[in-house]
């Protein structure tokens, strides 16, 4: 947990002493990435309290949802349909999801 | 759960790119406030459409501009012809006094003072020797002027004037002086009946403004149209007269 803590700081630091902004043109996949890597996040923070984290699981979640939320975002823009809506709902919606099974999981211990 | 050191690791360095794309994200938004993209296309093309409008409207004023410049030039050239303002320039002035013979007993006492008619003669004289605008003592002659006999005066604009009369007249100085000047001419015969007649060329006469302004009462104007025809049978009507 603290790992998490320590790595999180560091990159918000990082994030905001690096040169450069996200170009508008890929802000949109960009938001359905960062909900994606914060839906593994989540989901791997609950599969720790359900004793059931696996390292390779979690790694391969992380990078698969984020490039399957750029890459629905990427398919939104060439269709000119608004998919990163439908990303950041359902995204939205198992972190909610997630959050609300850790509640409980924190509230029974 | 299974803590081992590749765990930390991991979980250290995926935090670190949440954490990056975390603040990426904020200080991107901060930057820039994202408008919704069909609002921005929206605009643009008001934008456009405006700036059409712009160019359209400033060629528009430019040639309105030019326009009201022509019709101020041809409004001063009619106002200017219709003795609406005072003109000046070169011309001469010529002051006429009544005669100081004393007529014999039994003559006509008449011949010897001025009268209309000579008035009249010498601003006929003055007109055919080019003269673009006359004056008797400070009365501008204009189309609908009179040179009226009224006794002793003589009337000219509805007012009186009574000699001496001054006749200011502009255009070329030289060809107006010699046509009153001429062997047997207007001024010749002033002479004779001992009338003085002074005669001065000037760079600077000054004509005033006619005094009353005229409106039409019965006249109206023909339309463009009935022009032609308003011609034709003015042409058929002199032609049965002759």
């Amino acid at each position: 947990m603290i790992y998490a803590i320590i790595g999180l700081i560091i990159g918000i630091v990082a994030g905001i002493y690096a040169p450069g902004y996200i170009p508008k043109e890929y802000a949109a996949m960009f938001s359905g990435a960062l909900m994606a890597g914060l839906d593994t996040a989540f989901g791997g923070l609950r599969a720790a309290l359900e004793g059931a984290y696996d390292n390779t699981i979690f790694l391969s979640g992380f990078l698969a949802n984020i490039l399957l939320a750029m890459f629905f975002c990427y398919a939104g823009v060439l269709l000119g349909i608004d998919f990163y809506m439908v990303v950041i709902l359902v995204l939205g919606m198992r972190i909610f999801q997630n959050l609300a099974i850790i509640r409980r999981l924190l509230l029974k211990k | 759960m299974i803590y081992t050191k590749h765990t930390k690791v991991l979980i250290l360095l995926v935090c670190l790119v949440l954490g990056f794309m975390l603040a990426m994200q904020l200080k991107t938004q901060g930057r820039q406030k994202t408008i919704p993209v069909q609002r921005a296309e929206e605009l643009s093309e008001r934008l456009r459409s405006a700036e059409k409008d712009r160019e359209r409207l400033t060629v528009e004023l430019e040639s309105l501009k030019n326009g009201t410049n022509a019709f101020d030039k041809e409004t001063e050239r009619l106002r200017a012809l219709a003795g609406e303002s005072a003109l000046q320039g070169k011309g001469i002035r010529l002051t006429i006094e009544d005669s100081t013979i004393k007529p014999a007993i039994g003559e006509n006492k008449n011949l010897y003072i001025i009268h209309d008619e000579d008035l009249l003669r010498v601003i006929n004289e003055l007109r055919a020797a080019g003269a673009e605008a006359i004056s008797i003592n400070g009365q501008r002659l204009t189309a609908n002027s009179e040179v009226r006999c009224a006794g002793p005066t003589v009337v000219v604009n509805e007012v009186r004037l009574a000699a001496p009369f001054v006749i200011s007249a502009i255009g070329n100085p030289q060809t107006m002086e010699s046509s009153l000047k001429i062997r047997g001419g207007v001024l010749e015969n002033f002479k004779y009946w001992g009338i003085n007649a002074d005669l001065e060329k000037s760079d600077q006469v000054i004509i005033p403004a006619a005094k009353r302004g005229h409106n039409f009462e019965f006249a109206k104007a023909v339309p463009k149209d009935e022009e032609t025809g308003a011609k034709k049978a003015e042409a058929g009507e002199e032609g049965k007269s002759k």
